[in-house]
């Protein structure tokens, strides 16, 4: 029997009921029934260092490296940097680095580290490639690092790290307007599922208002590197972190508008982690003013 | 001059302008735009403008295309400056097909500083439920509402000087353009001077699109009220203090539809999938003013039906205020 066509609104997200009225109306194709829902916890690692960029905003890549080797060591619990990068992929892997290239793109120097890192730790240079657009071929790639940038944005209200692989659905155009919800189906796919070994969020500079183009007034420096291994665990956190520099740049209320339903849908219908900020442990490592979480 | 000469003078005339602007046609300028000074201030045009079309908009700002193509978008010119440190000021002139549908694309953030790049101070708006400005600046960002054009000037740095040179840049565009005013869509919501609820003139907006309007006020991922570029729609904030000092918020959104058939096609529609359980309740009178007012978890909401035009209110604490909100939407003045 055809499904009655039910349409998320405004007193859904109220009610709170959205995951129920998403759970009616999205249609899962069949490799999604294989899904499991995670009801452990999951960790987030909140690395920051006020030094990472100068008042210009020049990224000192020192001190990046600095960062990037506290996140790797605090999200796989290992002793040294190497032995964190082999905990997560290994020297077989062909290794594709996901960047955000639009809006907040990743900073270069923040991908350079992470190559001259992965090197170091004995994966070869030639199996590191970038993966981000709808040309990549995604068969050869084992292990994929998402490397978005941290930003709200305008069609999904926020578009950090669910949305990051829009791209790979090769049609992003499908997923601007009422389909912004199955972001996360995109993870699910064949070519995708189970590759994401590590999600770094570019926090060095992030924007917390929806754009859609990048507005100098809505960025400020967070100087940070936000990671972990559940990416909707990750995207809740960065969600907090929008909310609240929201709210302080106004002092007033000012929701992300629309709500960022996909992140619900990633954990509730997709399956892919924990949306929920109590079933999420953050931890946090370096300068903690204005730490917003 | 031979009729050779001339032949050979016209065709090496042909050549020359032709040509260059034949070859990609979708990124070189056409010759009509706006010229632009090679050089300001230490900052230097770089190669050939781009010129952005619908058809190739998602390839230049991915899913920012969605924001132009609501309105009525024409295309987009983009220039581009670098200073001798390879700093950039990005320029992009975006050319809509009216005046309003540039209005429009300001009116989505009134925040930044009010700047007046040579506007007479007599095109100012009177008794108008927006803010009196048509260019804001803000740490390397300069936004402008100039006749059809909306212009984005943008320096990737903001470094000292960087805000000069904008703003002379942001003069240039505009010398000689016109000042149109503001959609007469915006008369359709009274300024009231007796109401406890104060018009937050700077989180007013005029939209099409049920995208823009998500993106200001939540309703619904699907398109239930039926908007697109054959309609015109403002939303306006009301705000009003506690004795707690509390803030309160109501918003009101008035749509003009092509028609009255379509006006009720799409309250109708807003009812399916809004309000489910009120449908039976409220059927839109084809032939009369249609009125009705609930209350629903985020507080009361109403909606007035006439003609061709239709008001919502949303977040209203009690139903007096929502039915002394839906009173400032003058729909009779949309019939026209």
């Amino acid at each position: 029997m055809k499904k009655e066509k039910i349409t998320v609104t405004r007193r859904d997200f109220i009610r709170g009921s959205v995951g129920a009225t998403l759970g009616f109306t999205l249609l899962g194709p069949e490799w999604l029934k294989g899904a499991v829902s995670s009801d452990s916890r999951s960790s987030v690692v909140i690395v920051r260092d006020k030094n990472a960029m100068d008042s210009a905003l020049n990224v000192d890549k020192q001190v990046l490296e600095n960062m990037l080797e506290q996140t790797l060591l605090h999200v796989t619990g290992k002793k040294n940097r190497n032995e964190a990068w082999l905990e997560l992929v290994s020297p077989q892997d062909i290794i594709g680095l996901v960047p955000t290239p639009l809006m907040n793109p990743t900073h270069d120097e923040l991908i350079d580290v992470i190559k001259e890192s992965l090197v170091s730790a004995g994966i070869p240079a030639e199996n590191i490639r970038n993966a981000q657009g709808r040309s990549v071929d995604l068969e050869p790639i084992t292990a994929l690092i998402s490397l978005p940038g941290l930003k709200a944005h305008w069609l999904t209200g926020i578009g950090t790290v669910i949305k990051n692989y829009i791209l790979y659905s090769g049609a992003p155009r499908n997923y601007h307007h009422q389909n912004s919800t199955k972001l996360g189906e995109i993870w699910n796919l064949p070519q995708v599922k189970g590759k994401t070994k590590l999600v770094l969020v570019d926090a060095l500079h992030p924007v917390c208002d929806k754009g859609p183009q990048v507005d100098p007034r809505y960025r400020w420096p967070y100087n940070g590197l936000i990671a972990g291994m559940d990416p909707v665990a990750v995207e809740a956190v960065c969600l907090k972190i929008i909310m609240a520099k929201r709210e302080e740049l106004r002092g007033e209320p000012w929701p992300l508008s629309p709500p960022p339903i996909c992140v619900e849908a990633a954990d509730k219908i997709y399956k892919l982690g924990n949306s929920d900020l109590n079933t999420i442990d953050i931890e946090t490592i370096g300068w903690a003013e204005d730490l917003l979480v | 001059m031979t009729i050779s000469r001339y032949f050979f003078f016209f065709f090496t005339l042909f050549c020359v302008l032709y040509f260059p602007l034949s070859l990609g046609e979708a990124c070189v300028m056409k010759p009509e735009e706006i010229n632009l000074p090679d050089t300001i201030d230490g900052w230097k045009l770089e190669r050939v403008p781009k010129r952005i079309e619908k058809t190739n908009i998602f390839d230049y700002m991915n899913g920012a295309g969605e924001l132009y193509l609501s309105y009525h978008f024409d295309h987009l010119a983009v220039y581009e400056y670098k200073n001798k440190s390879g700093n950039d000021i990005v320029v992009e002139l975006y050319t809509m097909k009216d005046p309003q549908d540039a209005f429009g694309l300001l009116s989505m953030d009134w925040g930044g500083e009010p700047v007046n790049l040579g506007e007479p101070e007599k095109r100012k708006f009177i008794k108008a439920i927006i803010p009196q400005n048509r260019a804001l600046y803000g740490k390397g960002l300069l936004r402008v509402w100039s006749d059809n054009l909306y212009i984005r000037i943008m320096a990737f740095k903001d470094m000292p000087g960087v805000k000069e040179v904008i703003l002379r840049l942001g003069e240039i565009i505009t010398a000689g353009r016109g000042h149109p005013s503001p959609p007469e869509m915006l008369h359709s919501v009274k300024i009231s001077t007796d109401s406890p609820w104060t018009l937050r003139k700077d989180r007013t907006a005029y939209f099409r699109s049920y995208l823009v309007l998500n993106s200001l006020f939540y309703i619904s991922h699907e398109n239930i009220l039926n908007l697109d570029l054959s309609t015109e729609a403002v939303i306006v904030t009301y705000e009003r203090e506690l004795e707690s000092r509390e803030k309160q918020t109501a918003r009101l959104v008035v749509i003009k539809y092509p028609d009255q058939e379509r006006a009720v096609t799409a309250l109708d529609s807003f009812f399916k999938a809004y309000l489910p359980d009120q449908k039976s309740k409220v059927m839109p009178d084809r032939e009369r003013e249609s009125q009705g007012f609930f209350h629903i978890e985020d507080g009361w909401m109403g909606f007035r039906l006439s003609g061709r035009g239709l008001a919502l209110v949303f977040e209203c604490p009690d139903k007096q205020s929502a039915q002394e909100m839906i009173e400032q939407a003058l729909l009779d003045s949309l019939s026209n």
